[in-house]
């Protein structure tokens, strides 16, 4: 077969996967709305805008108890009042009373500057406070105590009201200064690299294994494999379709950070487009490579939620590869996503040039193709079967 | 009234037993539980672990006692492996830039002599992309800094004076008496599977039976609609239930003690359950694939975890977020768990949340009964 009749025939499954697509409202709905703006959306409620700061700890509410009654505690409490992150704080003065309301969800935690602060500061002796948390709440604990500490261990009780603190001086530790250096990067953009990176896994797994269930659920998928058409035109028609709609979700995506939430991506829009095809292609070699274990379409469902909730432990998603430990880190090291998501940091968070990141891409590529391969055997051995 | 009761009874009976003769679904009932337990257990351990190898570059420019004291400290560290000793901040900085390490700390020329004055620094340039690598990194520099300051005010480590401890030190007290850990994030995860079983229970209830064309049979049988969606309601409380104790057991087992009432547990879980089957039986009046419903269910599951307090708290969201955070049903529901199995609250402290959960299911139930009316 030519290869202009081989393109051609992949330029028409291609159309007729356009035209199916067109007809079904509940796949348009998922694939280029609910993903697409649903997780971006998600993302900028839950961090803000990518140009907007706000304190994590600043509007929740901390009973403030002051035994020692002195110059240093009043201090102490004049800083923390006036710093942009403990605004709700409220002056308790029964210390038993402030802390039986933890866990009532009035206040979250108690700030008890103990009887003889004052005296430990004038002697040269190291002072202390006591925080009480709720722990019950989730990450709330380890927040006020890593604020409230950097205001500690920087509070000079001679000085009236103290500016409150610079991410820099948040850093330091009394005598030895920590001066980090690095970009910082706003939550909003880095959760953009995951946001990415999970719509195009989801979606395009959902359109190829899925879509191809679908067929089979729907008797048209033996016909599919039996028709003239070669099985690399049909999985190269699929694949252009599928790619179409990836780049719509990129677009999608980025659209609603760079314009809704501000975000800067600090590459060119071509690098990120083609990064994330990739990521849509990686994904695609396996959903054809699920397809061919003939899954049905709600199972294909179940195993892509778990396909994410794996990539989410196991692919440096949610936990730097570099913290993971044993057969983790094994797993880690040869899931091709795991560079997937290396490489869209590397180039949305730290503007590395996408050609630089050799290693990354000749794996992804190398996955994309044994994914593919071993797709097409399936298929193959499948039309035999069909054929016999 | 007996008859609703008995039509009721007959159809979540009919629920449990098509169940039973589903083994896909039966499995995924109880697989759901474990295998998001078992994510937990790795992302646990990953932020738990006592060691890490996160490789960090070192550049001492000074080479004094007290820059080699802070080099050894850095060396010995359980969480972040050392590994290049460089001459130069540039020569550093490199492996920063092209991914081989996730950090540099450049110990700068003068440092021991800075430190005897009573203030010195040092630089730490880290990849932040790596967030919680970078996290790491800094607070090991700031700790062997912390250690090192402890040393030079004992007179060791070359220098004897100047340097001093930071002034006010804050000691934490958590509420619940339990040593700090991962674990308040199973309440969470337990809310979560409350609302995916009960997502999972409305496709096999509602959308299958519509495809295999025995919803309608159903429907004109002299059944009441609302004796079939109670029913259905019913096999989902039990089923619940079911994945409740299982849940606690793994709990259990885990070694975490669970402090509340467990009826308390098992109600909460009920509501979260009964709240998002209604949800569900109001978008499946509109949604009629079983497929398409359980894709939508698991795209709004992953904004969950953030938005209804699964990972973390709803206080530490942005505002925005914060405002959806409180106009969910399901954070209520979290929050409740995460109070009765970790602080021991009872009914007095969640009644509130609970009773949230319920007028939320209260108001949606005949939304989605008048839907489905409509579409039937």
């Amino acid at each position: 077969m030519s290869l202009g009749s081989f393109l051609r025939n992949s330029i028409a499954v291609a159309e007729n996967e356009f035209r199916q697509f067109r007809r079904n409202r509940s796949a348009i709905l998922i694939s280029l709305m609910v993903l697409p703006f649903f997780f971006t959306a998600s993302l900028g409620a839950g961090q803000g805008g990518a140009g907007t700061t706000f304190s994590a700890t600043a509007n929740i509410p901390i009973a403030f108890v002051d035994n020692d009654y002195s110059v240093a505690s009043l201090r102490l409490w004049q800083t923390l009042t006036s710093s942009p992150d403990f605004r709700e704080l409220i002056q308790s003065y029964n210390e038993q009373a402030a802390i039986a309301e933890l866990g009532t969800k009035h206040i979250y935690a108690v700030i008890v500057v103990p009887k003889g602060f004052q005296n430990d500061l004038e002697n040269g002796n190291r002072a202390r406070v006591v925080l009480y948390t709720d722990d019950s709440e989730p990450g709330v604990s380890d927040q006020i105590q890593s604020t409230l500490s950097s205001y500690a261990q920087n509070f000079n009780p001679n000085v009236e009201v103290q500016a409150y603190l610079t991410q820099l001086q948040r850093q330091s530790i009394s005598q030895v200064e920590i001066i980090r250096k690095g970009a910082l990067f706003a939550g909003f953009n880095v959760g953009l690299t995951i946001v990415l990176a999970v719509v195009q896994i989801f979606a395009a797994f959902y359109e190829i294994a899925g879509g191809m269930s679908r067929e089979r659920e729907e008797g048209t998928y033996a016909r599919l494999l039996v028709t003239p058409v070669p099985i690399g035109s049909i999985v190269l028609g699929k694949t252009i379709f599928d790619i179409l709609l990836s780049t719509a979700r990129t677009f999608i995506v980025l659209g609603l950070a760079v314009y809704g939430y501000g975000a800067k991506p600090n590459t060119d829009i071509l690098s990120l487009l083609a990064l994330s095809l990739l990521v849509a292609l990686v994904t695609m070699g396996l959903g054809f490579f699920a397809s061919g274990l003939k899954m049905g379409q709600r199972a294909v469902v179940i195993v892509e939620f778990f396909l994410i909730l794996f990539l989410f432990a196991f692919s440096g998603l949610i936990i730097d590869k570099e913290l993971l430990v044993g057969i983790s880190q094994v797993i880690a090291n040869i899931l091709p996503f795991t560079y997937a998501f290396d490489a869209l940091r590397r180039t949305i968070l730290l503007g590395v040039p996408l050609l630089s990141l050799t290693s990354d891409l000749q794996y992804m590529a190398g996955s994309c193709v044994l994914s593919y391969a071993a797709a097409f055997i399936l298929l193959l051995k499948s039309r035999e079967r069909l054929i016999r | 009234m007996k008859d609703f009761i008995r039509h009721t009874s007959a159809i979540t009976i009919k629920e449990l037993k098509q169940l039973r003769r589903d083994p896909v679904s039966l499995v995924l009932t109880i697989m759901f539980p474990i295998l998001l337990i078992g994510i937990f257990i790795v992302i646990a351990s990953a932020f738990s672990a006592t060691s890490h190898n996160i490789p960090v570059v070192v550049a001492d420019l000074d080479g004094s006692p007290a820059s080699n004291a802070l080099l050894d400290k850095l060396t010995s560290s359980s969480l972040i492996r050392v590994t290049q000793l460089v001459q130069t901040e540039d020569q550093a900085y490199q492996p920063v830039s092209n991914g081989q390490a996730v950090g540099a700390v450049i110990i700068p020329q003068g440092f021991g002599n800075d430190l005897a004055s009573g203030h010195a620094f040092i630089v730490v340039q880290t990849d932040n992309s790596k967030f919680t690598s970078s996290a790491f990194i800094v607070g090991t520099v700031n700790q062997s800094a912390q250690q090192l300051l402890t040393q030079v005010s004992l007179g060791e480590a070359g220098v004897s004076f100047g340097a001093k401890l930071a002034p006010v030190e804050v000691i934490t007290r958590p509420i619940s008496g339990r040593p700090p850990s991962g674990d308040t994030i199973l309440p969470g995860f337990l809310g979560m599977i409350a609302i995916l079983g009960a997502f999972d229970d409305i496709v096999n209830a509602i959308s299958r039976e519509r495809e295999r064309g025995t919803f309608p049979r159903l429907a004109l049988s002299p059944v009441s609609l609302f004796a079939v969606y109670n029913g259905k309601m019913f096999a989902t409380v039990v089923l619940t239930v079911l994945r409740t104790a299982l849940m606690l057991v793994i709990f259990t087992l885990d070694g975490i003690a669970i402090r509340g009432n467990l009826l308390l547990i098992f109600l909460t879980t009920i509501l979260i359950a009964v709240f998002t089957l209604s949800l569900g039986l109001t978008i499946s009046a509109r949604i009629r694939g079983s497929a398409t419903l359980t894709v939508l269910e698991i795209a709004m599951t992953f904004p969950l975890f953030t938005l209804a307090g699964t990972t973390n708290s709803p206080l530490l969201l942005a505002p925005g977020g914060r405002s959806i955070a409180d106009s969910l049903p399901w954070t209520y529901g979290n929050d409740a768990l995460r109070r009765i199995m970790y602080l021991g609250a009872g009914l007095n402290v969640v009644g509130g949340d609970l009773l949230i959960l319920f007028l939320s299911s209260l108001v949606l139930m005949p939304v989605a009964l008048i839907l489905s009316k409509r579409t039937m």
